[in-house]
Formats: C-alpha cells, sequence, structure tokens
C-alpha cells in the first residue's frame, strides 16, 4: 500500500468515488429535509458532520499506506480502550490501563514490522500470540502488588479490554498488510457500517418484535433480518472489492457481516446496560464514542480476516 | 442460578466531550493525559536548562508532606512552567497552577495547554471568585495537593510586582496551610507579556520558607494583612536573587 498504488489501484479509486458521492448524496438529503420540507434534522446534521470527518480520515489514512492505515487503526484502538476503561472504571487502575494501552502499542509493532522468517509485512506469529503474553504481564500485576482484594474483577476487565478492543479490533490493522488490503479493508469497513445503518433503517420503517428486549430494547428482528437482507447482496454488488472470491466465500462475507456485525453491537449493547450507561462515550458527535461507532466491526473483522487467510493467505 | 452482580465505578464524567472533561475541574485521573504531561514536563525542563539556564535556590523549603500553597510574582508566561519545574516529577500531577478562566480556558488549544501541559486549576477572576476560593480550598483538603497561586492576579506589565490580591488571605486565615514564598528573576526579560517567542535569559528561582497563618482569624483585615504579609516574605526572596531586574516597586 502506497499513494502510488492506491491512485493505480481501481478498486481505492471506485470507493473514494462512491464515498465522496454518497456524502454529498448524504448531505443535499439534509439539505432537503431540512429547507424543502421544513423538517428538524439537527441530530441527523450531527451525525452528518461526524461523517464529513471519519470518512475523509479513514480514505486518507489508507490512501497513505500500510503504516498510516495500522497507526490510525492502533490510535483509535487505544481511544476505543480508553473509553471502556472509564465506563467501567478500570481507569483507576493505572497498572491494568497501562498494561493494556502496552499491549495495543505492541499489537501495533508487531502488525507494522516484517516478519523476520517470511520476509513478509506483519509477524503474524507473533500477533496470533500475542493475548498470551498481555494475559501473563496482567496476571503478574496482582503478584507484584501483593494484593487479592477485588483484583479478579479488575483482572477480568483488563483481559477483556485487551483482547476485545485491542487484539480483535488489530485485525483490522493487521489486514492492511494484506496484498489485496485496499479491497478487504474498504469493503469491510463500508458493509459493516452499511449493516448498521439498514438495521436502523428497516427497524425503524418495520420494526415490530423485539429481537433481545434486556438488551437492546430498540433493536428488532425485522431491523435484523432487513439488514443480513443487504448484508447478503452486497458482496456481488461489490464483487470488485474481490474479484478472487468463489461463490462460498461472497455468501460466507454476507454472513460474517450481515449476523456476526449485529452480534458486535449486541455485545457491546450487554456490556452498556450491564454499566447502565446509554453511550460508551461522546467523542463522535451525533454517534457517542469511537465504541459506538466501531462495536459492529471489532466482532467482525477477526471473523473475515481468518476467512481470507483459511481460503487464500494473506499474501 | 447467577453469580452476584459486581460494581462498576463509572468515570461521572463519561457523557462529556474531551475538550468539555479538560474544561472542567475537579478533572479525573486520565492515564493518557499523565504521560503526555509527563512527557511535555521533561521537555519543558530541558528548555528550561538549556535555553534559560535556570538555577533554583531553596528546594529544601517545600514541604515534604501534605499539601501546601505556593506563591509567587507574576511577570511571564514562563513563572508557572518555571516553577513546575523545580517540583519533583512524581508530584506533577498534584501540582495545580491556578490559571485565569477568562484566558486559559476558552479557546481549545489553550484548554489544551493549560490542562494537559500545566495542570492548570480554573480561576473565575471577574465572577464567582469565593467559589474559584472554595474550590482551591477543596483541593488544599486532599493530602499532597500543591497549589501554586499568583496573588498579582495577572501578569506585571512592567516587571515590577504588584499589589497581592486579598483573596489568598481570605482562603488561608485561620488554616494549618503552609504558604510558600517563591520569587522569580528573570522571566520578565525573558518572555515578557506581550511578547512573541522567549529569549534566551537566564531565569532564577528562589524558594523561601513556609509559613501558616493559623494564629489569625478569618475577616477582612486578616485577609489583607496576610496579602501584605506574603508580598514582603516574595520582596525580600528578591534580595536572595543576585541579580535581581524585577525592581519591585515597596
Amino acid at each position: 500500500m502506497s499513494p502510488s498504488m492506491a491512485l493505480s489501484s481501481d478498486v481505492f479509486r471506485a470507493y473514494a468515488g462512491m464515498l465522496a458521492g454518497l456524502l454529498i448524496a448524504g448531505g443535499l438529503l439534509i439539505a432537503l429535509l431540512r429547507w424543502g420540507l421544513h423538517r428538524d434534522v439537527s441530530h441527523a446534521w450531527q451525525s452528518y458532520t461526524s461523517w464529513l470527518v471519519m470518512v475523509p480520515l479513514v480514505v486518507l489514512a489508507i490512501f497513505a499506506g500500510r503504516v498510516p492505515v495500522i497507526v490510525l487503526f492502533s490510535l483509535l484502538a487505544v481511544f476505543a480502550f480508553k473509553e471502556y476503561a472509564r465506563a467501567t472504571g478500570l481507569y483507576r487502575d493505572w497498572l491494568m490501563t497501562g498494561a493494556v494501552y502496552l499491549g495495543i502499542l505492541a499489537t501495533a509493532c508487531v502488525s507494522a514490522m516484517y516478519d523476520p522468517n517470511l520476509h513478509v509485512p506483519g509477524w503474524y506469529g507473533l500477533f496470533a500470540i500475542l493475548p498470551a503474553y498481555v494475559i501473563s504481564a496482567i496476571l503478574l500485576i496482582p503478584i507484584v502488588r501483593n494484593r487479592a482484594q477485588g483484583q479478579l474483577q479488575a483482572i477480568a476487565l483488563a483481559i477483556l479490554g485487551f483482547l476485545y478492543i485491542g487484539w480483535m479490533f488489530g485485525h483490522l490493522a493487521f489486514l492492511a498488510n494484506a496484498k489485496e488490503a485496499y479491497g478487504y479493508l474498504l469493503y469491510l469497513i463500508f458493509s459493516v457500517e452499511i449493516n448498521d445503518i439498514a438495521a436502523y433503517t428497516f427497524g425503524k420503517l418495520f420494526g415490530r418484535h423485539p429481537l433481545r428486549s434486556n438488551i437492546s430494547p430498540k433493536k428488532t428482528w425485522e431491523g435484523s433480518l432487513g439488514a443480513l437482507a443487504v448484508s447478503m447482496a452486497l458482496p456481488w454488488a461489490l464483487r470488485f472489492s474481490f474479484p478472487h472470491f468463489t461463490t462460498l466465500e461472497l455468501i460466507l462475507t454476507g454472513l460474517i457481516v450481515g449476523i456476526t456485525g449485529q452480534f458486535g453491537d449486541l455485545s457491546m449493547s450487554v456490556i452498556k446496560r450491564d454499566l447502565g450507561v446509554k453511550d460508551m462515550g461522546a467523542l463522535i458527535r451525533g454517534h457517542g464514542g469511537i465504541l459506538d461507532r466501531v462495536d459492529s466491526l471489532i466482532y467482525v473483522t477477526p471473523l473475515f480476516f481468518h476467512m481470507v487467510r483459511w481460503f487464500h493467505g494473506l499474501y | 442460578m447467577t453469580i452476584e452482580p459486581w460494581s462498576y465505578d463509572t468515570s461521572e464524567d463519561l457523557d462529556k466531550t474531551l475538550v468539555e472533561r479538560l474544561r472542567g475541574f475537579p478533572r479525573e485521573p486520565d492515564l493518557l493525559v499523565y504521560s503526555a504531561r509527563l512527557m511535555a514536563a521533561t521537555m519543558i525542563r530541558a528548555w528550561l536548562r538549556v535555553y534559560h539556564r535556570l538555577q533554583v535556590t531553596g528546594r529544601e523549603n517545600l514541604p515534604r508532606d501534605g499539601s501546601f500553597v505556593l506563591v509567587a510574582n507574576h511577570c511571564s508566561h514562563l513563572d508557572a512552567l518555571t516553577i513546575l519545574s523545580a517540583m519533583p516529577l512524581h508530584k506533577l500531577h498534584r501540582v495545580f497552577p491556578a490559571a485565569a478562566q477568562d484566558f486559559f480556558f476558552v479557546s481549545v488549544p489553550r484548554v489544551a495547554i493549560a490542562a494537559v501541559v500545566v495542570n492548570a486549576l480554573p480561576f473565575n477572576r471577574q465572577a464567582n471568585i469565593r467559589q474559584s476560593l472554595s474550590l482551591c480550598r477543596q483541593l488544599l483538603d486532599n493530602p499532597g495537593n500543591v497549589l501554586l497561586l499568583f496573588p498579582e492576579g495577572t501578569r506585571s506589565t512592567t516587571g515590577e510586582l504588584g499589589e497581592f490580591k486579598p483573596g489568598i488571605g481570605l482562603m488561608l486565615a485561620g488554616t494549618r496551610v503552609p504558604i510558600v514564598p517563591c520569587y522569580l528573576d528573570g522571566t520578565y526579560r525573558a518572555w515578557p507579556k506581550g511578547s512573541c517567542f522567549p529569549r534566551p535569559r537566564q531565569v532564577r528561582l528562589v524558594i523561601g520558607r513556609a509559613r501558616t497563618y493559623e494564629r489569625l482569624g478569618r475577616g477582612k483585615d486578616s485577609a489583607l494583612e496576610i496579602s501584605r504579609d506574603l508580598r514582603e516574605a516574595v520582596l525580600a526572596l528578591a534580595c536572595v536573587s543576585p541579580a535581581s531586574h524585577c525592581e519591585p516597586r515597596l
């Protein structure tokens, strides 16, 4: 990945054009609702202005190359973990929080460096076993402190924080090392966001039956099935992203995004409901925190990553 | 059968944006902010030692335990940075310079510098002065916290020592909180008010002996007496500094 490769990549240019078109269309739609139909669009406008920042940021990082992508997604993981630590109260335990930050930094370094044996970008062997080292470091903290009271909760929160937000989300950064990185990254991010939007839209239009009433009362079966239908169609609609995929792989891609994307959303809802908070943060206007935006992506990415690795390898 | 739920100690400012959190006070502990502050402090210390040949006298006068207040003359933005550089690094996050809310907590870059680099306490000097003083008092109730005040209320435009406002007296009369007078020399020549960049002039800091005003009762007279006494203490330190150019007005 490099700026010159991005410019010569049909996949990158197609997504850049498509995203620019969608942003312009979204702006025009809001303008029509505001001035044509005199509707209150304040919330939609807030959300839209955040998209105006997020989309160019991601596209620019992908345009800039492999290392900028790894830096951007690792920084997102750091700030997403910070939200999690603040919401769970783990942030008061500096050593545990610091150990997870270092774990995320290590994940980023391992993703950015070259494999010393295979001489390919990204040291996958170390990346795969990194959780063992980070969990060992986290378990060492109470021993060094000579303290047991309350440590199980801190250990559990730190390990979940690293595994889920640092390592599982870290697969997205590692994907920048793949030969077909443009297609994989852009499709994954685009399709997961479309899946989220489709679930919301179908739920709003046709939603009658609650999906998981004790976890997220507003989510409905209608929204969920609508999103799955859209996600199943997307791999064919955007087949240029991965022309080497077989029909089975296209079906699997659709299922992974359509089903597990919603599992990611619901998993974060479980955490938020147990904590008693509405959003995990307030960094992104109209969206909540980073975790509220990337919750589906965290769940989907490792599954898509390992499907691709199983069928085609990364390089 | 289910296990007992855990109790979570969620941050109280979870629903606030980063800028809102930095603007507020007291701020929740934040490892990333602390790391950034530590890095900035290391660079600022190196800058002051090399570019301004910083010389600190009387470090042994700083109380080892408990909370205390530092008061100093104020001629430059370098003043707070110089005093912060004289404090041990492990105390960095417990030292709170009181900074004008109407200047330092307005725009985002200034908020970032004031809250992240300086760890400033927003002091409202135009309205709600009593509320700001009460905030300072609460801060000192927590053992180990250090409050840095510039009782002149603003930077001197001439380099001369102005009158001390009585607020500090109102806050500390009848308390056991030690107050440490400090004298800053050279910061006016190095970076006066209105100048864009600091000049390579030497900066000296003299730290005096701590004093308390436990014997004085609360009231306006005590407040005036304390501010007068502290001003004299700071002036007395000017004589200790060999090359004073601050030319204090008596």
